[in-house]
């Protein structure tokens, strides 16, 4: 075949273009351990999310030293949880699956971007080493609403980011001759210790109690209150552990009294009152 | 100068007026759509409400790259095969069959995506007539059947005219033993060759699996599946768009230019490449899907860095032609032959900005696939950046280029406003750039694509410039096109009306430089390349299509439907569903 020599020229110029466009791509790969999407996790019908232990409460769990899992479930439209916080020199393995279509997992402005497609599991890793805000959204069609599909990923600094979850147990009514007893349950999903302080207010009262929560464990802190200190009516509470709180009311009525005032109370049966915080309620 | 094309074959010049008038229908209608979407994303002028900007994509998609595009090339090829080959189908049957199975499936397919519009769409076949799925469907979104259907009847036709084309041309080989194919019949038969295989995959995936589903007949369908067997198409549609103007580059703009084709062998090699490597690439537009393996994408990205090959070769054969034309013209110099060349002619300029064009934006996509780069830009607004440099500018700029030149031919009337042609292919390339350059940029920093509202919380971090002034870029370029697009759209029409005039232009076409007798005849042996593409097809896709139904099943891991409907009600009910999932 004839070929002029400036073609067979551009021809080998044209495969060394090529050849040296498959080897930077292959360096990404090989080289800096740009590792991509692909078929490691097993299949997962949409059906099942709600029985799988990963996607169940979608979250954050530490898996190691500066090591953490993410689970996010996508569906129309919206990402669970949201907003997704974790700790700056960290790095987070995400898990993205679909309830419904074909969505994407897209951190935007870098390159944690992600088809979730129902039926897989994505899986990538990223390394976060500076604090920072960035907005998540969809951005493959998904539906009349994907425009408005988007959450939120905070990066904190390494010493602001915990695990911390805060319940309280405490009565709605009491006697006035009983005794309140209010407890609040901190569990520490990190792995290393919490130190911490719980302050209990109740009416005038405060009570404080440092406490140590092992690595995935939970602690209780019980205070006592005589009712007849506080005396009849409302009295208000608050309990802080770090940043979060919890606040309720307990009401210290006589029987007698309540029923006498039953067109106010009489109804409200409930006498527990649970409250519990999670990284949603954080105040800071 | 010969006889006009129209004087010569009277009914095929009739025949390709047809398609072309389909194909520029929808190129108005895609038009107006895509003037909507550029000036309600950047939320300059909102005249629907966001849900219906995805009737509008879905419209302006389907219409451009699906109707537009393959009517203007079946059109284009049935002009190829019959002045090259200088014969008529040997059946106008079948001639007549293709044209109308194209209509009716665009008119089907048409109707179901338009009535998104109505407020309240009559149900047909048992769901809600409308399909906001855009050009690429994915399951589980679900569209109305006759969606489906229409698609069917559409690539059925494209078929078939594949097939009259093969006939006219063994007709021709039986009364012409041992000639070489002429060169634009061996583009037209090498591009159908490419289509055939390619075109199987998106078959499959309608026939065997979303047309069934969506009648409810099956219940659940594997996405990974379907999506894989759409890019199995989806990379190798883009060539069926590109190929048309290939032909036009090498055939037709080396004569506007002044001169002849600089080689005939190497646009031999140019297709043959096109039919070995559009296919086996297709998993390239999955980089970031779940489900396979890393090792596929590898392979498919070396395959595409390789489809660089024939665009490069093309690059060079092509100037060298309008280098020589220049030369012919009495250009001289390194680069003063580039002011000899015909710039008033606004056939030959609009072909020459749309290469130009198509040059940059191929970069772009070597962008795209380079696999771990790709994370950055899939599915940004960089990507609309991309297929509007190329299809939208590579292939639709050079259409309009060549209708100034094959429409006179084609009518036997002049074209009108020569002028105003030569502004309309000008200010085309000055909206491809203005909007471009704002695709790109945007989707550096992370604009979406394919979004009605691309306006979030967070505020994206644009290095230079701002936001405001990119989508003053992409609402200005989106307008130019728009007035362009009308522009050529009214030349066309007054062209038609202007029968009352002689045509000046010439049909005839030089033979090349360099012929096919300086080619080996292996080179039209297309049997061969059939065979040899079906290899690499099976090495690419064989190994990924049996792990994926391996893992989750030929119908999937139990994914049900999710109809896509405007309707706000709907909307609503469909949210608090999902609430109340989501509270237990």
């Amino acid at each position: 075949m004839r070929i002029h020599v400036y073609e067979r020229l551009w021809l080998v110029a044209s495969m060394i273009l090529i050849v040296a466009f498959i080897a930077t791509v292959t360096y990404g790969t090989v080289g800096l351990g740009i590792t991509m999407v692909d078929d490691r996790e097993e299949t997962l019908s949409p059906g099942d999310i709600d029985e799988d232990e990963r996607f169940e409460d979608p979250r954050i769990e530490q898996v190691g030293e500066n090591e953490f899992e993410a689970y996010v479930v996508a569906m129309t439209f919206l990402f669970q949880p949201d907003p997704i916080e974790v700790p700056a020199n960290s790095e987070v393995t995400f898990y993205v699956t679909s309830r419904d279509v074909i969505h994407s997992f897209t951190v935007v402005g870098t390159n944690t971007n992600t088809m979730v497609i129902p039926g897989e599991v994505s899986v990538m890793t990223v390394e976060f080493d500076e604090p920072g805000e960035y907005g998540i959204i969809c951005n493959e069609y998904c539906g009349v609403g994907h425009h408005d599909m988007e959450a939120e990923l905070i990066v904190v600094e390494e010493d602001e980011f915990d695990l911390t979850e805060l319940s309280v147990d405490a009565p709605d009514t009491v006697e006035p001759d009983a005794e309140i007893e209010l407890t609040a349950t901190v569990s520490n999903g990190l792995i290393d210790d919490l130190e911490a302080t719980v302050t209990v207010e109740i009416g005038d009262e405060t009570f404080q109690e440092d406490v140590t929560v092992g690595g995935d464990e939970s602690e209780d802190v019980s205070i006592t209150v005589d009712a007849d200190d506080l005396g009849e009516g409302d009295h208000d509470w608050t309990v802080t552990v770090d940043d979060y709180e919890e606040t309720g009311t307990v009401s210290v009525a006589s029987d007698t009294d309540e029923n006498d005032d039953g067109s106010e109370n009489g109804e409200d049966t409930t006498d527990e009152n649970d409250a519990s915080s999670t990284v949603e309620d954080r105040l800071s | 100068m010969t006889q006009l094309f129209v004087e010569r074959f009277p009914d095929q010049a009739r025949l390709v007026r047809l398609a072309f008038f389909n194909s520029f229908a929808a190129f108005g209608i895609g038009a107006l759509f895509g003037l909507i979407q550029a000036l309600h994303r950047t939320d300059v002028l909102r005249i629907v409400e966001s849900p219906t900007y995805y009737t509008v994509l879905t419209a302006h998609g389907v219409f451009l790259v699906i109707t537009f595009t393959i009517f203007f090339l079946v059109g284009l090829y049935q002009w190829a095969v019959t002045t090259s080959l200088e014969r008529r189908p040997v059946d106008m049957r079948i001639t007549k069959a293709w044209y109308w199975l194209m209509s009716i499936g665009t008119v089907i397919a048409g109707i179901t995506i338009l009535a998104g519009f109505l407020d309240d769409p009559p149900e047909v076949l048992g769901s809600q007539l409308s399909a906001d799925v855009l050009f690429t469907f994915y399951a589980p979104l679900q569209g109305n059947p006759l969606f489906y259907v229409g698609l069917v009847l559409f690539v059925v036709g494209t078929w078939l005219a594949g097939v009259d084309w093969f006939r006219t041309w063994w007709a021709w080989k039986g009364d012409n033993p041992g000639a070489r194919i002429p060169l634009p019949t061996f583009m037209v038969l090498t591009t159908m060759i490419m289509w055939y295989i390619s075109s199987i995959g998106v078959a499959v995936a309608i026939l065997a699996f979303i047309l069934p589903w969506s009648l409810g007949l099956i219940d659940s369908l594997n996405p990974t599946l379907t999506r894989t067997l759409f890019w199995y198409f989806g990379h190798p549609v883009v060539y069926f768009w590109l190929l048309p103007a290939y032909l036009l580059w090498y055939i037709v703009l080396p004569k506007l230019s002044g001169g002849r084709l600089f080689s005939d062998p190497l646009a031999r090699v140019v297709f043959i490449l096109f039919i070995l490597l559009s296919t086996p690439v297709g998993i390239h537009h999955q980089y970031l899907d779940p489900g396979i393996a890393e090792g596929f994408k590898y392979i498919v990205m070396t395959n595409t860095m390789f489809l660089l090959l024939p665009s490069l070769l093309t690059a060079f054969t092509v100037v060298a032609s309008m280098e020589h034309g220049a030369r012919q013209r009495g250009g001289e110099g390194y680069f003063g032959w580039l002011d000899a060349l015909p710039w008033r002619n606004p056939a030959f300029t609009g072909m020459a900005l749309a290469g130009l064009v198509f040059a940059f934006g191929g970069f772009t996509g070597i962008v795209n696939a380079g696999m771990n780069i790709n994370y950055l830009v899939h599915n940004s607004a960089w990507v609309p950046g991309h297929i509007h440099t190329q299809v939208g500018t590579a292939v639709a700029l050079t259409f309009m280029a060549g209708s100034y030149w094959l429409i006179p031919q084609l009518t036997g009337n002049r074209l009108v406003w020569r002028q105003a042609a030569l502004v309309q292919v000008l200010l085309w390339f000055i909206g491809i750039v203005f909007m471009t350059n704002s695709m790109y940029r945007a989707g550096l920093v992370g604009v979406p694509r394919r979004t009605a509202e691309p306006q979030y919380a967070f505020e994206y971090d644009v290095g230079v410039g701002s936001m405001t002034e990119l989508d003053f870029q992409l609402a200005l370029g989106g307008f130019l096109l728009f007035i362009s697009a009308m522009l050529f759209l009214a030349i066309i029409f007054m062209t038609w009306r202007n029968s009352e005039s002689e045509p000046i232009v010439d049909g005839t076409i030089p033979p090349a430089l360099s012929g096919p007798e300086d080619s080996p005849r292996v080179l039209d042996n297309l049997r061969l390349w059939i065979a040899i593409a079906l290899v690499l097809v099976a090495i690419a896709y064989v190994i990924p299509l049996a792990s994926i139904v391996t893992r989750g099943g030929l119908f999937g891991p139990d994914i049900g439907p999710f109809p896509v409907f405007t309707d706000p009600m709907i909307l609503l009910e469909y949210g608090s569903k999902l609430i109340g999932m989501v509270v237990i």
